[in-house]
């Protein structure tokens, strides 16, 4: 029993991302071990918008700064980790019009699949470092519009510069690398990442620099280069996600990393992030999780019909757009209320107890419950 | 040679106030639901499309019964809208208003996508070439004349002048009537007009209603340009206004107005002035010129902080930024 009391403060520590990574992995593990080919499908993309959501929320949970711009990222990411792994054989034909001087170190590489990730993820890194320099210095809406800019300047690139991203075209012959073990391997690394930064001490201070601009500054945080840390650090989880995006979907184009008809990725994951509770790390996998199952599931119904009945294609869109403002409506502040799993020995029921008090009479409590700041 | 240029240089100016007055007209309304509640409304899109789409409906009752009947269905949308999904979110973050405003659009757009109406498969985005796919121009509309050496057409014209009277419509509303009053009260500080009695449903569902009526005149004179009808018509214009109302400075109207014919004349210009080979490349530029602005100058061009150039100068003068972005 004492050394239970002994290691529990650093049991404390690494609770969190032990016990979100344990649920991922179970997730992994149920569905390698009982799934058909569609829900593997559906768990890869799961955990590859876990990676974004997870990026998102290094940087937008911390700082409470909004951004639209990640999904840039991961476009870099996707392309340069194709360019750079697709057989030269293919590109010669593909990328006839490529500059020489882009040509000549693109055209006959052949990258394993790590280095091609590690290589896309660098070049979003690099694109975060110059566009730091900006964005770090705007905050609210403005960033919001700043951070949009951005996407819209990558969308433009990509679907415009056709010498170097083949424009509108699909890419032919990326080799499809991404496996399931890969995706989950690689969430896995970023939970403990997200958790790590937040826990940190330039986390804390960025952390700071939310709840309260002017104090976090006058007790010396500099907050645009705090900023500009977890930007970066953003941009290269976001660029991995896109190097494995490219390498699963295979065929991808500039619309993959847009805002797209159906599943809208820009917005979809800056969704998750807010639903889930986007000041922790549980809340970006919770609601990933519980968009990505809820979309999947009146997909599916969709697709087979239940009990004979088969709503018209597009309901699941539709459904989830309900479910996320009654959510919102319901938890404003997101499903986990921005907080980590708690420590099994603090688990505690009040609020259940207080939803059993609300069915019976309303009385005093609920006044006070009202009246309380939430 | 001479005639040639100063002709060049009208006929720019006179598509910039077109494209402009579009801008100004959505950036308004934005900035209006910004100014009084915090939210950017990613649904106002969607009040175009469904503009749009009354407009394809009701197209054969002649043009005076499409243009009431499409002001009238798209203000009760942006009523019910508030009704049903912002009136409960109202007092949380930013970024939880957003993010439902999302939800909202992203609801009604897949409503029009999906065949709930039986009307999917009949459309696409392509500009209406015959009657099924969306709402025939009008040709003594669109037909342009010269008018030494600039070509205009009477929606162009027609553009301008409603824009006008809109604007100064909403400069009389805001300055003159007790409406006007509780509005700008309401954008200053929200809390503080509660305390001397505004009350906060009327106003926040006026507001919501002055947006419906905007974006009913913006469907009705989009629509009639291109004849176009699509589940995704709003968003391409969205997307320009809202960088607009923060070139123009959210929250502030005259502002936003501004805001949207200044974009108009830096797209304008952009792709006038452009070498040939980076023509395709002039939305890059316009949003690299945004980002410039927001850097340089974070609250916008009007703001009660002295005007744009000063502020700009100040800031050049001392490198450290002193002025946080109203965060």
């Amino acid at each position: 029993m004492t050394a239970l009391r002994r290691v529990e403060p650093a049991a404390r520590v690494v609770w969190p991302p032990l016990a979100l990574g344990a649920f991922l992995v179970v997730t992994w593990a149920l569905v390698d071990g009982f799934g058909d080919v569609v829900y593997k499908d559906t768990a890869v993309r799961l955990f590859l918008t876990l990676i974004i959501v997870l990026g998102l929320q290094i940087f937008s949970g911390n700082s409470g700064v909004l951004s639209f711009g990640h999904i840039a990222f991961m476009a870099i990411g996707a392309y340069m980790s194709a360019l750079l792994t697709i057989p030269p054989e293919i590109k010669q034909f593909t990328y006839l019009s490529m500059p020489s001087w882009l040509g000549y170190w693109i055209l006959p590489a052949k990258l394993s699949p790590l280095e091609a990730t590690l290589a896309g993820a660098g070049a979003a890194t690099i694109f975060a470092l110059i566009t730091a320099a900006p964005i770090v210095r705007l905050a609210g809406v403005e960033a919001g519009i700043g951070t949009l800019a951005l996407l819209v300047i990558v969308y433009v690139f990509d679907v415009q510069t056709s010498a170097i991203t083949r424009g509108t075209s699909t890419q032919i012959g990326v080799p499809k690398t991404t496996t399931f073990v890969a995706v989950l391997v690689w969430a896995l690394i970023f939970v403990a990442v997200a958790f790590a930064f937040k826990e940190s001490r330039r986390g804390l201070r960025l952390r700071g620099s939310r709840e309260n601009l002017r104090a976090a500054r006058s007790v010396g945080v500099r907050v645009p280069i705090e900023r500009a840390i977890a930007w970066v650090l953003s941009g290269f989880v976001v660029g991995v996600a896109g190097a494995l995006y490219g390498h699963y979907f295979v065929t991808f184009g500039p619309d993959d990393f847009f805002f797209n008809q159906g599943f809208n990725i820009v917005l979809l994951t800056i969704a998750m992030l807010v639903v889930g509770g986007m000041t922790s790390v549980t809340g970006a996998v919770v609601g990933c999780y519980f968009i990505t199952v809820i979309y999947e599931a009146f997909r599916r119904w969709e697709v087979n019909g239940l009990g004979g009945v088969t709503p018209p294609s597009g309901t699941a869109n539709f459904v989830l757009a309900v479910i996320l403002v009654v959510t919102l409506v319901l938890r404003p502040k997101g499903i986990t209320g921005g907080r980590e799993i708690p420590w099994p020995g603090d688990w505690s029921f009040t609020s259940l107890r207080r939803l059993a008090r609300r069915a019976g009479p309303p009385g005093e409590q609920d006044a006070v419950a009202a009246e309380s700041p939430k | 040679m001479l005639v040639g240029t100063v002709s060049n240089v009208f006929q720019y100016g006179a598509d910039s106030i077109y494209y402009g007055s579009f801008f100004a007209l959505i950036s308004l309304s934005l900035s209006l639901l910004f100014g009084v509640m915090g939210l950017m409304n990613f649904a106002y899109g969607e009040l175009i499309m469904a503009g749009a789409y009354t407009m394809f409906f009701t197209r054969s009752w002649g043009w005076l019964g499409m243009i009431l009947m499409t002001v009238l269905i798209v203000t009760i949308l942006s009523l019910l809208m508030e009704l049903i999904a912002f009136r409960p979110v109202r007092n949380a973050s930013p970024v939880v208003l957003l993010v439902t405003s999302f939800a909202v659009s992203y609801g009604i757009q897949q409503l029009a996508w999906t065949d709930v109406f039986g009307l999917a498969h009949r459309f696409d985005s392509t500009i209406g070439t015959g009657p099924q796919k969306g709402v025939e121009p009008y040709p003594w509309l669109t037909n342009q004349f010269d008018v030494g050496g600039v070509l205009i057409s009477r929606l162009e014209i027609a553009t301008w002048i409603i824009t006008g009277v809109l604007l100064a419509g909403m400069v009389l509303l805001l300055k003159k009537t007790t409406l006007g009053i509780q509005l700008r009260a309401s954008s200053e500080d929200f809390r503080m007009a509660q305390l001397t009695g505004v009350r906060a449903n009327w106003v926040i569902s006026a507001a919501f209603g002055i947006t419906g009526v905007l974006a009913a005149a913006v469907a009705i004179l989009y629509v009639l340009g291109t004849g176009a009808v699509a589940p995704d018509i709003g968003q391409g214009p969205l997307f320009v206004a809202f960088v607009g109302g923060v070139i123009g400075g959210l929250g502030s109207l005259p502002g936003a107005a501004l805001g949207g014919f200044v974009l108009g004349a830096i797209i304008n210009a952009l792709s006038a002035t452009l070498p040939i080979t980076l023509k395709s490349h002039t939305q890059l530029f316009a949003f690299l010129v945004v980002i410039a602005i927001l850097v340089l100058i974070p609250n916008g061009l009007v703001s009660i902080r002295g005007s744009a150039i000063r502020r700009l100068w100040r800031r050049v003068r001392r490198a450290p930024a002193p002025a946080e972005g109203a965060a």
